[in-house]
């Protein structure tokens, strides 16, 4: 334990203190604030909680959540089965076709999916120039389609978890079953699955916290009546009613409350159960298998119809870039440049604010991640353990809390907000543990709790880009 | 009667070859031990016994049914049982539930799965864990609690895939003598692989010694120690002396086979172990330690006598073991009795011609 560490621990407390610990612990006073006064009281959280109103929009974001939860399940299981284990060709391309939603910004997966599955977009007009349907139908707009958004932004986070888990549990466990007469389906339901939860529960975490940090998509959609639209709202016109900021706040912590609850629950199971520190596979590859013709044909169909789906974000959203006055056609008519050169020429600052943003964020990323890693893996520096705790548990902070945090800490007494570089440091304070992950080294990539990891060390590096 | 018939087997993976065109017979309740150095191709017969692999040609016939030749019978549809290196015991389920998951898998009362798999338990001596975790037991307790699974449903072959080699060394060398007694009870028939040359020689009633995905011998501990079929063997099963040497034409009076060796001239041999014995041909003459015969004074024999100079002497309680260094050659000895020489004095060897072996 040497000097220089312990001031290093100490500057990254310091930073840790200044951005995160400050602005959270303004967010929490001023939510137990009440309006038009200088006291504090529970007042707040009682109305929340006595309000039905209040009480559906948590009922109603936390079905949505068991919903998206249900939908990235059911699809991303046999996705995850089909990617880690059958031997089949395109392999990589299939793994990054489905991981392409994690790259993508959550609303551009809205506004193709607008522009295809829309009351008068393509599928509706294409359906209707056939005949088969009179009226449009609504393939979007309402829960079932927030449903089928979220959950097609987050199935990667449920198939990385899942197929780390296929590949990673030692192919004798499954063995041992066949032998004891336990054959396809009764071994898979029996010993793979149960095996692969840790795996599993890393995933499911994220997409069931997702629903209480996306702001945007169910506005887009039309469904306001979910906690991180409504605290968005609250905060937002805080302006007609002082008292609305400050139950938007105080559904901003409750959410945040509520994810880091749910955080650590997932965690320490995930730790209880150390189901790969047992034995490891005897391949890196895992247990492979050459399935039958029909079940390859349908594995492929699978594959091609989740491919197809997300493709439909880049190539919608390629189509109307080049395109102008796409409505009421099932595809564009008039093509060009036009939307290209008003953006590059007539506003080129919005290109270069987020290059800017969130370049600066990835070197303030890179630059606390680095020593932070070193810290908490190499030295002995006391409370570390404290240091690398607070850090993870920013992986479940709704980002919205973030946001608000940082415009109540830092406009009057520390006015930061007012000025552009907020955004990178919120950005950084967001993704603080994602550049953190860097750390993980060989060493701990048997450990149970490295499971918890894995989709987020993908993230860390796709999530700069997207933000771009 | 073979119960267990190999023939012919050949398992590829990619271009390695593993398993080489071999042949075997396992007599119904015979122990037999596939043992040979890593990467031999033991663990890879069992697994295509087992039908873990699929090989890619010949067959195997367990029970007069083939396995193979009539579309390839899946592991869930034989009826082994078999005992993993790493145990492979599940850890989300409980000891009971491990153990009886093969007997809930077939259409019997929950009564009789009840009564069976405590029975099974009380016979490897876990009786009054079947509610723990295997998380919540030891090395040895995880070892029994595969054995127990394998042994529940009565299985007529039982498949061991180096089930020891995780244990530590005495707990694995009691283990060794239950295990076999365990399996005799029952009449299993049983296949074991292991490594270990002493654990082959201990549990079994038959060796096969593997080298590079061929059969190189098969038969009793005895009959692999004292005839070896060649230098692997020989080497493998316990310590020997090897002198590497040509064959030169034996004298017409002597029944014998005559090496000439880096030490000596003339070194006789029995001529059990020789098929053809060439001259110019070379050979290793190859004898055991406790085999050769060390004096104070040159005794009566007129052939096969050294002298030679000892080099490291070590009292190891029921004898005394050399490294006796005759003409350059280093010679290991073990000696029943003692020897008043001391490291750097001369003694007088004697290599018996009966115990001297001619091996390639």
């Amino acid at each position: 334990m040497s000097r220089g560490n312990i001031i290093l621990a100490a500057f990254l407390w310091l930073i840790v203190a200044f951005f995160i610990l400050y602005p959270l612990s303004i967010l929490l006073q001023e939510s137990f604030t009440i309006t038009g006064t200088d006291s504090w009281g529970i007042s707040n959280y009682l109305e929340f909680f006595k309000d039905t109103y209040y009480l559906r929009v948590l009922g109603n974001t936390l079905l949505l959540s068991m919903f998206v939860l249900l939908t990235t399940t059911v699809f991303g299981v046999p996705l995850a089965y089909i990617l880690a284990r059958y031997r089949h060709r395109g392999k990589t391309i299939f793994t990054a076709l489905i991981l392409l939603p994690i790259v993508l910004p959550a609303f551009a997966g809205v506004f193709a999916f607008i522009i295809f599955f829309g009351k008068y977009g393509t599928l509706n007009l294409l359906l209707m120039n056939t005949g088969l349907i009179e009226t449009p139908i609504n393939f979007i707009y309402g829960l079932h389609g927030l449903v089928f958004v979220q959950s097609l932004h987050m199935l990667p986070f449920i198939v990385l978890g899942l197929s780390a888990g296929f590949t990673n549990i030692d192919p004798s466990f499954e063995e041992a079953a066949e032998v004891e007469g336990a054959s396809g389906f009764w071994r898979f339901i029996t010993i793979t699955l149960p095996l692969c939860t840790p795996s599993y529960l890393a995933g499911a975490v994220l997409v069931f916290l997702w629903p209480f940090t996306d702001w945007l998509t169910p506005m887009i959609l039309g469904q306001t009546n979910l906690l991180p639209s409504v605290a968005y709202i609250n905060i937002a016109y805080h302006f007609t009613d002082m008292h609305r900021k400050y139950m938007g706040i105080v559904a901003v912590v409750i959410a945040a409350v509520f994810c880091i609850s749910l955080f650590l629950v997932a965690r320490w199971w995930v730790e209880k159960k150390k189901y790969t520190g047992l034995s490891k596979g005897t391949t890196s590859e895992g247990r492979v298998i050459e399935p039958g013709p029909l079940l390859k044909m349908g594995a492929y169909a699978y594959l091609l119809f989740i491919a197809f789906i997300v493709l439909l974000i880049p190539i919608v959203l390629g189509l109307s870039a080049f395109s102008r006055r796409w409505v009421f056609e099932p595809f564009p008519t008039y093509w060009t440049l036009e939307n290209f050169r008003l953006i590059l020429l007539e506003s080129p600052i919005l290109i270069k604010n987020s290059f800017l943003y969130s370049g600066l964020a990835l070197v303030f990323g890179v630059a606390f991640g680095l020593p932070a890693a070193y810290i908490i893996a190499r030295s002995r520096v006391p409370g570390k353990d404290a240091l690398d705790f607070v850090i993870t548990l920013m992986l479940a902070f709704p980002g919205i809390a973030v946001g608000v945090g940082y415009m109540l800490a830092f406009w009057d007494k520390i006015p930061l907000a007012r000025y552009w570089i907020i955004m990178p440091l919120a950005l950084f304070a967001r993704r603080l543990p994602w550049t953190f992950l860097l750390r993980r080294p060989r060493k701990y990539r048997a450990r149970a709790d490295s499971e918890l990891f894995l989709p987020y060390r993908c993230l860390c590096c796709s999530r700069a880009c997207s933000s771009a | 009667m073979a119960f267990i018939e190999i023939k012919n087997l050949l398992k590829r993976f990619k271009k390695v070859v593993a398993v080489n065109h071999i042949d075997l017979d396992v007599i119904e309740g015979e122990m037999l031990t596939l043992l040979g150095p890593s990467g031999c191709g033991k663990t890879t017969t069992l697994r295509c016994i087992a039908g873990l692999e699929t090989p890619e040609e010949g067959d195997i016939v367990i029970d007069g049914k083939s396995m193979l030749s009539e579309g390839f019978i899946h592991p869930s549809q034989r009826g082994l049982g078999m005992v993993f290196q790493n145990y492979a015991v599940w850890p989300h389920m409980k000891v009971f539930n491990n153990v009886a998951y093969g007997l809930k898998l077939q259409k019997i009362s929950r009564k009789i799965v009840q009564e069976r798999t405590q029975e099974v338990l009380e016979l490897v001596g876990l009786e009054g864990l079947g509610e723990r975790y295997p998380s919540q037991l030891s090395g040895g307790q995880q070892q029994r609690v595969a054995l127990a699974r394998a042994l529940v449903r009565n299985p007529k072959v039982l498949l061991l895939d180096e089930p020891l080699s995780n244990l530590d060394a005495k707990l694995r060398e009691n283990m060794r003598f239950e295990i076999k007694s365990l399996v005799k009870r029952m009449g299993i028939t049983a296949v074991y692989v292991t490594h270990d040359q002493a654990e082959a020689m201990v549990i079994s009633d038959r060796i096969a010694v593997m080298n590079s995905g061929d059969i190189v011998q098969i038969g009793t501990a005895r009959e692999i120690y004292k005839q070896p079929a060649n230098k692997f063997v020989a080497d493998f099963i316990g310590t020997m002396n090897f002198m590497s040497g040509e064959i030169v034409q034996s004298p017409r009076d002597v029944d014998a086979v005559c090496v000439r060796t880096e030490f000596s001239e003339k070194v006789l041999c029995t001529t059990d172990s020789v098929t053809e014995a060439t001259p110019g041909k070379k050979v290793y003459v190859s004898i055991r330690p406790e085999d050769v015969e060390v004096f104070t004074e040159p005794p009566q024999a007129r052939e096969n006598l050294f002298k030679g100079v000892i080099v490291h002497k070590a009292y190891l309680g029921n004898f005394l073991y050399f490294f006796i260094n005759v003409n350059g050659t280093m010679i290991q000895a073990q000696v029943p009795h003692s020897l008043p020489q001391d490291e750097g004095q001369e003694v007088h060897l004697f290599l018996d011609p009966q115990k001297c072996m001619v091996l390639f």
